[in-house]
This record gives structure tokens, C-alpha cells and sequence, in this order.
């Protein structure tokens, strides 16, 4: 291997083959659905939902895979001021252009491939016609510019992302403004060409400017004119802290509970600006408020896999850092501290969101779309029922939140790369049958009867499932002494009780003869999470104690 | 000198193909300073981690003040002082957040301590770990090892790649810990020159087995220095 090109093409590989091993596992799957399952020439009748499980999700997630692949993104730190590429490979012989243009240059590469294979051996509805060469130039934009921002050292922590956030949506508003006057194709090669050279150049600059030091520092300036520190002061730990676990929450909140407040926040002005161009279309403003809503949950599901990595930082990224394995705390007392770091977080996400959605409903005057549709459903359900209704469902929502938050925590923690790669690949691959598994079942009345017959005996399999993996986890964290009788005697009542509260809130609200309650019952205990969130003490204890 | 600190009984561990300890075994009663030497990849730190319950013994025993670290974590790291060679501080916390949070876990917390320390390593409590340079790192590791005053002190390899100065204060760490009766420091190193200086007792560990485990004076006795000792067990 001797040239740089090459060098830093294997680094990538290397690194990433399992990633890259999958996504191209994606692709030949997608063309194997599209060759073989499919009659050639037959028209594709694929509906929206199908076609979002099987092309459009599996592609944005594999896409951003890529930007966070080849922009270093899994090394650096995104709030940090310092530039993300790495700082080891500025001492290495080599000119700046090469050190920005053979990343771009397989960055491109590899999304443009994305695209084309997506759109010639993916299954597209019939009848629209699907663009090839400029949606690949704005994906090697979209990257290009990714590298050339998160490379960029900044003044002050926290801006890389919100000035990255800035220029990629300002990007895509052009391009949809562009689809809106039915710009064709060459008017969109037209925009999007120049956008790779000058984002090269972008990115040139900023990586010469992190390889000879040059970070500029403009937190002294902000606190000089004592607008930043004043206004907002830093939160300070307590002078003592109550108890361990009080200290090892803050800790947690510190690492990893403001990613998700953080992220909402940055979302939801862009979200709720849509409320504007919504104002006279009801479906439009509930479909905007649906993505408001479920903005907390779904950038929790990617923010809990963080909260989950117990060493973002360290080489070892799976092991549990000296500094935390060392504390005199109880791994159950350390998933403690996490467990209230996620809820305090997922509060604080709502909170957002709570504040925010009215405030943007008034001034945006869609209030009254909103207010008319609660007050329908008041003269049909009356107050009491409407008003448990909307609280339940904000409960369900947070709730929601800091499940996915927690959720991944007995594999993350296990330390173990191979569980690690191993859950990715299996979500990916089910992610990917999603597809023509909804697809069977919705084309087959016989199938869905067969289903809704077989559905009390499913779900009792599923609980029996459920049940086994929690009283076995339960022996193991009462052999291994990770929580003690009263904890898991505690633990185990807490759970009933929300298997109970729900219960009564779906027969309450599922007062009809077509559902059994003891189906009720079964969606109860399969809805409370037990089993997962058991075994992340198990989990961190296997990794902390090799 | 009768209780045992630490007591490792035949441990052996493997990592895949490689034998990292070999039937190990090591007694280190109260209240002396124990230097364990050794190449790198001896199998000193796979030793250390043992102690402090970050591996399970796989086979054979490990205990320290006479309980399983890996079984009773919270008995056992509430008694321990220790300091890293990868000395991974989270970056994002200044020195003051570093203290406070550090001080909630140990009961013996000494605030009068902690100051002191603070001003003689001249840490600035308002800046961040990652700002600080690696010698100040070091000594930040070292002032929240000392201040609860640990009845055990490990020091994994703690000035290697650092400069006279923090060594110095390192050891000095070492000796003002020794002060206080019945205190035991556990210090691994590589540098045979420093162990010389502070250790009674020398173990040497080569390719995962203990080849020399005696008093310093002792050895002093049978070979003209430690430096000489090391390359008649270990080699050159």
C-alpha cells in the first residue's frame, strides 16, 4: 500500500466492512425482491407505506450512515470547537488537498452508488417519474458539505452543529423550491454541480486551518461582554451532593442527557415554521403536529444508542472507561443514575415541545383548527373522556421517549462488538422484510383472519416469552447479587402496578365486545417494559467485570 | 504486617491464544509500599485490573481487604485510591466539578486535604480536564486518588511518558501516603530507578508469571541493584 489515496481508502474500509458489508447486503436484497419475486415488465402498484419500510427508510438511514462514516463523524466530537477530522493524520506526509479530497472523493463516490443502485434495482411506484442524476449530485452535496462544516473548528462549542443544521436545510430549501417550480433536470445539475468543488474548497480551508492549530476561542469574548454568562449562567453541580447516585446523575445528565433537548430544540423551528404554510389545510397542520409529537420519540431511538455506548470517547468504545468501572457504586446503582438521566431528559425534550407547540399554533393562527377539532371530539366523548384522552396520549409520548432512550442499554452495555453489530444487522434485516411481510398480509383477507384468530395466542406466546427472560434475568441479578430482595421485590410490584394502571386505561377506553379483556390484559404486560430494561445491570456487571 | 491487603491465589487468565497470568499468586500485607515491575505486556495491569475487579478471576482467587471485588465492588473501591496510566478523566468537567463529584462517593472525603492538594499540583479549578496539559491530568487523577485517604493505593504505571516534575510529586504521593499508618501502596512501573526509590518489597512479573517477589534490601543483598536483579530474571 503505498499511496496516501489508497491508505486512506483501506482506513475506511477496514473500519466501517461490517457497515459497508450491510448496506450493500441491503442493495442486493432489494434487487433480489425486484428481479426475482417481481415479473419483469409488471407494473410496481407499491403504496406509501410499503414503499417508506422497504426503499425510502432503509436508504435515509443507510445515507446517513455514510455522512457519519465519511465525515469522521463516529471519532469526533460534534459539539466540541475543534475540528472532527482526525488529529493523528494531520503529521502525516501529505499535502491538505489530499487530506480533503480523497475522503470527498470516496464519500461522493459512495453515496452516488447509493443513489444509482437505489434507483435502478429498488422497486419505485409506477407512474412517477423517478430523476437519476441529480438527486446523486445532491446527495454528494449533502455530504461534501457535511465534511466541509463538521472539519470547520469553531469558536464557540455547540455552534458546528447548528451552523451545519443551517447550511444543509438551506441547501435542501433550494432544491425543494427548485421541485416546486418544476425545475427539470438540468436546471437541478445546474445548482447542484458547483455545490462539490466549493464545498472542497470549504473544507481545504478548514482543514488547513485545524492542521496548523488554528481553533479560534471566542468564549473569553462572550464572557468579557457578559452577555452569554450573565443571561445564561452555567449550571453548576451542587457544592455536595446528596448521595452517590445523586452525583453519578448529574454526571449522566452532564454526558449525555442534554443530546436530546438539544436535538428537539434544533428541530422544531423548522418543524412548527411549517404551520405557516398550513394554515387553511386541517389534514396538513395534524400531520405537522404528528411529526412534532413524534420528533422526542424517534431522535430519542438515536440518541439512546449514545446513552447506551459506555466509552463514546475511548478507543475501546465498548468498554466501560476505568474512571466510571471504578466507582464504588453497584451496577445497578450506575443503570440507576441512567435511568433518571433519560427521564429527566425526555422531560426536558417535552417540555420544549409543550411550550413551543401552542406558542407556534397562536401566532402561526392555525389555533382555531386545533381547538375545533378538540371541541368535536368533546360534544362526541364528552369533556372528561377528551381531556383523559389528550393527557394520555402526552403520557404516552414521554413515556415512549424514555423507553427508546432506554431501551437499548442491555446491548450497548454488554461491551460486546459482536451483540453490537449483531442487533444492528437483525434490525436492519427486519427493517427490510417489514416490507413484504405488511404487503402479504394486507393483499390476503384469509391471512389477516388468520391473524386476528390467532392474535390471543400470539400475544400469550409473546408474554410467556417475556415472562421467561424476566424471572431468568431476575435469578441471575439475585445469584450475581446485583440488586437485592427488597430492590427486585420493589421492582416487580412497580411493574404490576403499570400493568395495572394501563390495563384499566385500555379497558376504559376499549369498552367494546370485540376485544377480550384478557387480550387487553396481554397488550398491558407486553407494553410495560421489564425483560430489557432488567438486564441492563447483567449487562453493564458482564462488561465492567470481564 | 499480618493482614493480608491483598491476596491473589493461582490466577490465571488468558486472552484467546496468550497466557496474560500464569498461576499467579501475591500476598501484600498492610502498610508497605509494593512495587510491581515488569516489560511492557508482563502483565502488570492485567494483575491491577483484577485487583480493582475490572476482569474476573477465570481461574483462581482474588481478594482484597478479604472480599471479592468483583462480588462486593462498593466495600471494595470505596477503600481504593487509583490512578491510571490512560488517565481518562471525563474532559468535559472543570477540576471543581471533577472534585465535587469525586468527593459524593467517599465518606472519608477530606475537603482540608483536597484543598492542599489542589494549590501544591496548582490546578485551576475553573478549567476543563481536556484543557489541561497531561502532567496536570496526571496530577488531577492523582489528587482525587489521595483525598479520601485511600487504605490502598494503586498506581498503574502513573509517570510513565511524564516529565521529572509530576514524577516527583507522584512519588511524593507515595511517601505522604505511607505517612499515615497502615496505609498500603500497590505501584506499577516499568522505570526500575523510581520502584527503587519507594518500594520495600519488589515483585517482577515476566510473560504472566511472578519470577521474583522479595524486599527490596533483600534483593539489594543478592544483586547489586534492582536494575541488575531485573535483567538476571527477566532479561535485558
Amino acid at each position: 500500500m503505498r499511496s496516501p489515496a489508497l491508505a486512506i481508502g483501506w482506513e475506511f474500509r477496514r473500519r466501517h466492512r461490517w457497515g459497508l458489508i450491510a448496506v450493500a447486503g441491503y442493495l442486493f436484497v432489494v434487487a433480489m425482491i425486484r428481479f426475482l419475486i417481481l415479473e419483469p415488465g409488471e407494473p410496481v402498484l407499491v403504496d406509501s407505506i410499503r414503499f417508506a419500510a422497504l426503499v425510502s427508510v432503509p436508504l435515509t438511514a443507510t445515507f446517513v450512515y455514510l455522512l457519519a462514516v465519511f465525515s469522521f463523524g463516529f471519532a469526533g466530537d460534534l459539539a466540541a470547537r475543534h475540528s472532527m477530522y482526525p488529529a493523528r493524520m494531520f503529521t502525516l506526509p501529505v499535502t491538505n488537498a489530499a487530506l480533503v479530497g480523497w475522503p470527498m472523493l470516496y464519500g461522493t463516490a459512495a453515496v452516488t452508488i447509493l443513489w444509482l443502485a437505489a434507483r435502478l434495482f429498488a422497486v419505485w411506484p409506477s407512474g412517477i417519474e423517478i430523476p437519476v442524476i441529480w438527486p446523486a449530485l445532491l446527495a454528494a452535496a449533502l455530504l461534501a458539505w457535511t465534511q466541509a462544516l463538521t472539519w470547520m473548528p469553531y469558536g464557540l462549542p455547540g455552534i458546528r452543529l447548528i451552523v451545519a443544521v443551517l447550511c444543509l436545510a438551506a441547501l435542501d430549501t433550494v432544491v425543494l423550491v427548485a421541485i416546486h417550480f418544476k425545475a427539470g433536470e438540468p436546471r437541478m445539475v445546474a445548482i447542484l454541480a458547483p455545490q462539490v468543488p466549493l464545498a472542497y474548497l470549504v473544507a481545504r480551508f478548514a482543514v488547513a486551518r485545524a492542521r496548523r492549530g488554528d481553533v479560534p476561542d471566542w468564549r473569553g469574548r462572550s464572557a468579557r461582554s457578559g452577555e452569554i454568562t450573565n443571561v445564561q449562567p452555567r449550571p453548576r453541580p451542587p457544592d455536595h451532593f446528596a448521595s452517590p447516585g445523586r452525583a453519578q446523575t448529574w454526571f449522566e445528565w452532564r454526558w449525555h442527557g442534554r443530546s436530546l433537548p438539544t436535538l428537539v430544540g434544533l428541530l422544531l423551528p423548522f418543524e412548527l415554521a411549517l404551520l405557516w404554510l398550513a394554515k387553511d389545510a386541517a389534514a396538513f397542520v395534524f400531520e405537522i403536529l404528528f411529526l412534532v409529537l413524534i420528533t422526542p420519540p424517534f431522535m430519542a431511538a438515536f440518541t439512546g444508542w449514545t446513552v447506551s455506548q459506555p466509552n463514546a470517547q475511548a478507543h475501546d468504545s465498548y468498554g466501560v472507561p476505568p474512571f466510571i468501572a471504578t466507582r464504588p457504586l453497584t451496577s445497578a446503582e450506575l443503570i440507576a443514575a441512567k435511568l433518571k438521566m433519560a427521564m429527566w431528559s425526555s422531560l426536558a425534550a417535552w417540555l420544549l415541545v409543550v411550550v413551543a407547540l401552542p406558542l407556534a399554533l397562536a401566532w402561526s393562527g392555525t389555533w382555531s383548527v386545533v381547538t375545533e377539532r378538540a371541541r368535536r371530539m368533546n360534544d362526541a366523548i364528552g369533556t372528561l373522556r377528551a381531556a383523559t384522552v389528550v393527557l394520555l396520549i402526552l403520557a404516552g409520548f414521554i413515556v415512549a421517549t424514555w423507553k427508546q432512550l432506554v431501551q437499548s442499554l442491555h446491548i450497548g452495555l454488554t461491551g460486546r462488538a459482536w451483540i453490537v453489530r449483531g442487533t444492528v444487522l437483525l434490525t436492519l434485516t427486519l427493517l427490510i422484510l417489514l416490507g413484504p411481510i405488511v404487503e402479504w398480509i394486507s393483499d390476503s383477507p384469509s391471512v389477516q383472519r388468520a391473524l386476528w384468530n390467532a392474535l390471543p395466542l400470539i400475544l400469550a406466546g409473546l408474554v410467556g416469552l417475556k415472562m421467561s427472560a424476566a424471572a431468568w434475568i431476575a435469578t441471575r441479578l439475585d445469584r450475581r447479587r446485583l440488586l437485592g430482595d427488597r430492590a427486585l421485590l420493589v421492582g416487580a410490584a412497580c411493574w404490576v402496578l403499570a400493568v395495572l394502571a394501563l390495563y384499566g386505561v385500555l379497558v376504559w377506553f376499549f369498552s367494546t365486545p370485540f376485544i377480550a379483556r384478557y387480550v387487553l390484559a396481554l397488550i398491558a404486560i407486553l407494553a410495560v417494559p421489564l425483560a430489557r430494561i432488567s438486564a441492563a445491570p447483567l449487562a453493564l456487571a458482564w462488561n465492567r467485570h470481564r | 504486617m499480618s493482614e493480608s491487603v491483598i491476596s491473589v491465589s493461582a490466577l490465571t487468565r488468558r486472552f484467546g491464544a496468550k497466557t496474560a497470568l500464569d498461576s499467579v499468586s501475591v500476598s501484600l500485607p498492610r502498610g508497605a509500599v509494593y512495587g510491581l515491575v515488569g516489560a511492557n505486556g508482563a502483565g502488570k495491569t492485567t494483575l491491577i485490573r483484577h485487583i480493582l475487579g475490572l476482569l474476573r478471576a477465570e481461574r483462581g482467587s482474588v481478594r482484597v481487604f478479604g472480599l471479592d471485588p468483583v462480588a462486593d465492588p462498593v466495600a471494595v473501591l470505596s477503600r481504593i485510591g487509583y490512578l491510571s496510566e490512560e488517565n481518562d478523566l471525563p474532559g468535559w468537567m472543570r477540576v471543581d466539578e471533577l472534585i465535587r463529584y469525586t468527593r459524593a462517593f467517599y465518606p472519608k472525603w477530606d475537603d482540608v486535604y483536597a484543598e492542599e492538594l489542589r494549590q501544591a499540583f496548582a490546578l485551576d479549578p475553573a478549567v476543563k480536564i481536556k484543557d489541561l496539559s497531561r502532567g496536570q491530568k496526571a496530577r488531577a487523577g492523582l489528587l482525587i486518588a489521595l483525598a479520601h485517604r485511600p487504605e490502598l493505593l494503586v498506581l498503574d504505571e502513573p509517570s510513565s511518558g511524564l516529565d521529572p516534575i509530576v514524577r516527583r510529586d507522584i512519588l511524593g504521593a507515595v511517601i505522604r501516603t505511607i505517612a499515615d499508618e497502615g496505609r498500603t501502596v500497590l505501584f506499577s512501573s516499568h522505570l526500575l530507578d523510581e520502584v527503587e526509590e519507594v518500594a520495600d518489597h519488589v515483585t517482577m512479573i515476566d510473560h504472566g508469571r511472578i519470577v521474583l517477589s522479595a524486599p527490596l534490601d533483600a534483593i539489594k543483598e543478592s544483586h547489586r541493584s534492582l536494575n541488575e536483579a531485573f535483567i538476571a530474571h527477566v532479561g535485558s
